[in-house]
């Protein structure tokens, strides 16, 4: 992954590679939640090409871990999604 | 020089009948006297992509 | 706030909800920590109006409504509180379930995922030893790519471009079927297609013949795949019954068909499911009472039958909303003059998603779902570790 920010921390593009709508449109949302994101986006430069640049400006804090923190919210979010959605099947199992 | 041409079968596009033909031959089914005979498909295995 | 004050702000929001608007003069002077009713709609729903849909948009920013008092930032006690899953329906190859609480960015990163980016295994290699039948060998392979594979791809690795086909990452089904000299057309189905456990029977034609090593086949399997124990008590089968060529008397096809793993997005017939798709719960609500005559016009004009008619007693009916899961949103209801569309609200809950999953049978769908769920999770590690 490159990531680029001149002078300061708190602006920064990163370049995500082999990913897509999937992860950045994720991430543009949790990212979009933090309240220490002043702005946030994502953009991919060509179709053809697996990649996605994701835009992070922060309020403060370091660019690249407000993303992390972004990252880490999205997989607890899953897990919870998982925990949730694997009890909601046993108990359909249990009684339909 | 080259080597004495090897006979070549063929299958009748009317009878299916198996035709053996050399060069100079006429193009005809001996069974059933039709002119358009079929090349054989070669007996190697073909790999094709399943896409 | 005062308990008392915010009585009185209940009091007014029915009145407010009554009216479907706000005066700025009715606003109370300090923000509350809830959100006035007219933003609060906006915020949860998508207006179906009759020319087109409305506030369709998710409000995802922190900040957004920071100067009436309301946080909309994402806290996770909150979200494992709110989020809610309930299965509606369930059988071997499809299912339903609501998702509630959710934003629409990660419902859709779960489709996605479900879509292109979950392995299966499917054929990739045809090798043809014969075929003449009418169809064409390249249309037969690609006839044959398509026929969804019984099994679980976690229990292969994907097979690279310097690897060669092994037990580990290739399945080899044989096909031989030949249709008698006299006698009628032959149907070929996916069914004739025969695994073959110990890999490849067809022999390389290398350059020198008598070469002292055994002859070479088009896989290296080091065993059996049935002396594994995943495999021992169920063979890897196909989906039956899916016609793959037809065959005229005297006609034969032989082929051995290699499958190995892959994913959606590189080629469809890799993907998991044959389809997999979510809509947001639609919410119909009558803002003005129906009665009589006016209901039983409203019961017709639904083609699905949302509306339903109750008696009031003395004589009286009302419509009532009786199934609104059922809505399509066609919008027949509130066609037919400016007096229809005052009558009926259609929205949608921007938060509820109603999830199916249609699997093609390599896996049941509540564990496709699982897995997808695992692979975004994959993808925020991938970006963690990068990013330590």
């Amino acid at each position: 992954m490159e990531h680029t920010s001149f002078g300061d921390q708190r602006n920064a593009t990163f370049s995500l590679t082999e990913e897509d709508h999937t992860l950045a449109n994720a991430l543009r949302f949790t990212l979009n939640q933090d309240p220490r994101a002043l702005f946030c986006g994502y953009s991919i430069p060509h179709p053809s090409e697996a990649r996605v640049n994701v835009r992070v400006q922060t309020t403060g804090e370091p660019a690249r871990e407000v993303l992390k923190d972004a990252c880490q919210d999205l997989m607890l979010m899953c897990q919870t999604v998982r925990s949730t959605f694997d009890k909601a099947v046993a108990d359909f199992k249990k009684n339909p | 020089m080259d080597p004495p041409p090897e006979p070549v079968s063929y299958v009748c596009g009317d009878c299916g009948m198996e035709n053996t033909l050399k060069p100079g031959d006429v193009i005809q089914c001996r069974e059933c006297g039709y002119r358009i005979l079929y090349k054989k498909r070669t007996r190697r295995i073909i790999q094709y992509e399943a896409r | 706030m005062s308990s008392s004050d915010s009585g009185s702000d209940e009091a007014m929001t029915d009145a407010q909800q009554q009216k479907g608007f706000v005066s700025a003069l009715e606003m109370p002077d300090v923000p509350s920590q809830k959100l006035q009713p007219h933003l609060e709609l906006r915020r949860t729903r998508v207006l179906c109006n009759a020319d087109a849909p409305d506030n369709t948009d998710t409000i995802q920013y922190s900040g957004a409504y920071a100067s009436m008092g309301v946080d909309n930032s994402l806290r996770l006690d909150q979200f494992a509180n709110n989020f809610r899953v309930e299965v509606k329906r369930l059988t071997e190859d499809e299912m339903e379930f609501d998702m509630v609480g959710i934003d629409p960015a990660i419902a859709n990163a779960f489709r996605r995922i479900l879509l292109a980016e979950l392995p299966t295994m499917a054929i990739e290699k045809v090798l043809i030893a014969n075929n003449t039948s009418v169809i064409q060998d390249e249309v037969l392979s690609h006839r044959l790519g398509l026929i969804p594979i019984k099994v679980d791809p976690r229990l292969f690795d994907y097979l690279s471009e310097n690897d060669k086909p092994s037990e580990k990452n290739t399945i080899v089904f044989k096909l031989h079927v030949k249709c008698g000299k006299k006698g009628p057309r032959m149907t070929v189905t996916s069914d004739e297609l025969k695994w073959l456990p110990s890999g490849s029977e067809l022999l390389k034609a290398s350059e020198d013949s008598n070469s002292s090593s055994r002859a070479e086949t088009y896989t290296s399997f080091t065993c059996s795949q049935d002396s594994l124990p995943e495999f021992s008590s169920n063979p890897i089968t196909v989906y039956p019954d899916i016609i793959v060529a037809k065959l005229g008397p005297g006609q034969e096809i032989e082929l051995e068909a290699h499958a190995v793993k892959g994913v959606g997005k590189t080629h469809a017939k890799w993907s998991p499911v044959a389809t997999c798709w979510y809509r947001m719960l639609p919410e119909v609500v009558l803002t003005q009472q129906i009665e009589g005559k006016t209901a039983e016009v409203l019961k017709k004009k639904c083609p699905v039958g949302v509306f339903d008619i109750e008696d009031l007693g003395d004589g009286r009916t009302r419509a009532t909303v009786a199934k609104p899961r059922a809505c399509t949103l066609c919008r027949e209801c509130i066609r037919d003059g400016e007096e229809w569309e005052k009558r009926i609200s259609l929205r949608r809950v921007k938060d509820h998603f109603i999830f199916t999953i249609e699997s093609t049978g390599a896996l049941p769908p509540e564990v496709l779902f699982t897995e997808a769920v695992k692979i975004l999770e994959d993808k925020c590690e991938r970006v963690i570790s990068d990013l330590s």
